[in-house]
């Protein structure tokens, strides 16, 4: 089991982190009250979100002709299109715009496409400076951390965490107050807004039918990054298409309602093209960078369901196992529940195939889902592809449990065999299990098995 | 797929997107298609015409930190001054509409009164400006009853960074253009022709809840947005 054992670790740590629990906890419950009070608001919810999975699933079955609609007009609104069958490419793509357009100080606005293709490290590396401009964001970068959340990337952290690294890397005065911390953010931002010759977004929605994209924000840091400098780059996975605005309405109706509990977030930008003749300001150059990165494989398999995806987070906040780790034990790009599917499939180096098992099936995100993307069903069928993977024990237990539910000798013989493997310790619960059952135990209690079975009750015509 | 100015790599990418699409189309396609509904109003609106328009407004922005006031024609310039001299401004950018509550007719009746009232005003929209004033008035095209939304355009004149920079934002609705649901306002502008390059979407101040889930107003864009409707 030893790929098991990075991940396990992480896990072992992050259980054993109560500030990083605490911090987790509180946040994401914070964040399921405002989403279910925000969607109780609405007069059909359920029908809605059925509205919202048909528009997507009829999207990606009509993939092909909604992105060629969406390049064709967004072109001819003077964007220019660009095409990344990976990351590499892609990142390439923005470093040739960047020396192109001669940038030296990049403005970014959160962007999880971004976080996928480490944009970030390759335009370092080329002598561009980027700065991230969500707030959240901003102190992941400074403080040389990484996000861990889809939406709130500083969840893991406490205002002590965020005080401690602004004061040692902005030389400012400290102060813990959410305020101050603001104020002190903003005026730092605020220069950087003054000079930025590049701005770099991802996408939230791209229409076919108009060419627009739609970039969504609080801060107002997506306004600023697509207006102050005078060229755009946006990176969209391809898979981010609506074909019309009527349909926009309903995902922009459910994306903030599910991610914040807000009817809609603070701003919503609608971006077709360039700055027009006449236009005080703007961006002179957009460019936008269809990125493929494994989705028209993704698209092919059995799991395309999982492009569906509006990237809301009400999944992570609803799953009990990220309440428990956080994001971080995930080692991933995406984590919580869609990102335990979504990792597997992106990178099939193998380095994920830990995250399909860290879910206990429980169907919190599904219900969640403003998609209603079936996430314990892909879980489940990608364990059931990476079975090969699994080590010999663990294959050869869950032949033999196969076995044994299957007829009625064997299953007697189980039980029998189960009350010695699962030695009571008094209050009914087994923690330490013996071999071969302690390894199962060493994450699980299990209730151990009563004394006398219901067949045996009935048997003695106790029942 | 690309301009003739598309800068470097655009052509190149311009082919492989044809051969990604042409690959997409040979693929077995995915699931079953359910069909693109005819028209998704009918379930995603939240609210009817019929409904007070004012008063669902004024409450989702109120929810969403933004306080409105409707008042008629005539008291707007007094509104205005006392309202930025409430919040301490002393600079006022004026960034008028043509077809809004704020033209540029209008614009120069409330400039006149903002001066009377001891207020510098301006007109201009150069960096400087933007990111010196106390606070911007500026137009709309259109408000949104269900989520409290105004909307702002780009266009001549009309600077993305009036509604965005300066720290208050005063934003002046006709009450006729208050419509009722995002439905209406999105529905209506493929059918409008050419869009501008950009249209904000703002549904209250710049905020963010990214410490300790406190909310916090005003992180990039205005701290404080307040919506005049006027009658």
């Amino acid at each position: 089991m030893t790929r098991n054992t990075g991940f396990h670790q992480r896990v072992a740590a992050a259980v054993a982190d109560h500030r990083l629990r605490t911090a987790v906890r509180k946040a994401t419950w914070q964040k399921v009250e405002a989403r279910e009070g925000s969607l109780a608001c609405l007069r059909n919810s359920g029908e809605l979100r059925e509205l919202a999975a048909r528009i997507r699933q009829h999207t990606l079955a009509r993939l092909p002709d909604y992105l060629e609609q969406f390049a064709r007009n967004a072109c001819a609104r003077g964007a220019v299109i660009h095409f990344a069958p990976d990351a590499a490419t892609a990142c390439q793509t923005v470093v040739e715009l960047a020396r192109y357009y001669g940038s030296k100080l990049a403005v970014k606005v959160k962007s999880m496409t971004t976080e996928e293709i480490g944009l970030n490290a390759v335009l370092e590396a080329v002598g561009v400076q980027v700065v991230e401009t969500d707030l959240g964001e901003f102190v992941v970068q400074i403080d040389r951390d990484r996000p861990s959340h889809i939406v709130t990337p500083i969840i893991h952290k406490d205002r002590r965490q965020i005080a401690e690294a602004i004061s040692r890397r902005l030389g400012c005065e400290y102060t813990e107050d959410p305020v101050g911390l603001t104020r002190i953010i903003r005026r730092h931002l605020r220069e950087i807004f003054r000079r930025c010759d590049l701005g770099i977004s991802g996408v939230n929605f791209a229409v076919a039918e108009t060419g627009t994209i739609c970039i969504c924000t609080n801060e107002g840091n997506g306004r600023m990054c697509t207006t102050r400098p005078r060229v755009h780059v946006a990176i969209m996975g391809i898979e981010k298409v609506v074909p019309r605005l009527c349909d926009l309405v309903v995902f922009l109706k459910l994306l903030s309602r599910s991610s914040t509990g807000q009817p809609l977030g603070s701003y919503t930008s609608l971006i077709a093209g360039p700055k027009r003749p006449g236009d005080p300001d703007g961006p002179e150059h957009l460019h936008i960078i269809l990125l493929d990165n494994g989705r028209s494989a993704v698209l092919a398999s059995p799991f395309a369901e999982v492009l569906c995806c509006v990237r809301c987070g009400a999944c992570l906040n609803a799953c009990p196992v990220y309440r428990a780790i956080g994001g971080h034990a995930y080692n991933s790009v995406y984590p919580g529940p869609i990102g335990s599917v979504l990792m597997p499939l992106l990178d099939s180096s193998g380095k994920h195939a830990d995250l399909p098992g860290a879910s206990s099936l429980c169907g919190a995100c599904r219900v969640a889902c403003p998609v209603d993307i079936d996430i314990p069903g892909l879980l489940i069928r990608l364990r059931a592809a990476q079975r090969r993977g699994q080590s010999w024990l663990k294959r050869t237990m869950m032949r033999l449990w196969g076995v044994t539910m299957r007829s009625d000798p064997t299953y007697r013989l189980g039980q029998r065999l189960l009350k010695r493997l699962l030695p009571d310790e008094g209050d009914g619960w087994t923690v330490r299990g013996l071999c071969p059952l302690a390894r199962w135990t060493s994450a699980r209690d299990l209730l151990r098995p009563p004394l006398k079975s219901f067949r045996q009750l009935w048997q003695e015509g106790q029942v | 797929m690309s301009g003739s100015k598309g800068g470097p790599g655009a052509d190149a990418s311009a082919n492989a997107l044809e051969l990604l699409l042409h690959r997409l189309r040979l693929r077995p396609a995915y699931s079953t298609d359910p069909g693109l509904p005819a028209d998704p109003a009918a379930i995603a609106r939240q609210v009817q015409s019929d409904d007070d328009l004012l008063a669902r407004f004024a409450a989702a922005a109120t929810a969403a930190g933004t306080p409105v006031e409707s008042v008629p024609a005539a008291a707007v310039s007094a509104t205005v001054v006392s309202l930025l001299k409430e919040h301490g401004a002393r600079t006022v950018l004026l960034s008028p509409l043509a077809g809004s509550a704020l033209s540029v007719a209008e614009a120069e009746d409330l400039g006149r009164a903002l001066r009377e009232a001891g207020l510098q005003t301006t007109l201009a929209t150069d960096d400087d400006t933007l990111f010196s004033v106390d606070a911007a008035v500026t137009g709309v095209i259109a408000a949104v009853a269900e989520s409290g939304t105004i909307v702002c355009p780009s266009g001549p004149g009309s600077a993305r960074g009036a509604s965005l920079i300066p720290p208050i934002h005063v934003a002046l609705v006709g009450s006729g253009q208050l419509l009722p649901d995002l439905c209406d306002y999105l529905a209506g502008l493929s059918a409008q022709g050419e869009l501008p390059a950009n249209l904000s979407l703002i549904s209250g101040p710049s905020k963010t809840a990214d410490i300790e889930g406190v909310l916090v107003t005003g992180v990039h864009g205005p701290g404080q947005l307040h919506v005049l409707i006027v009658r």
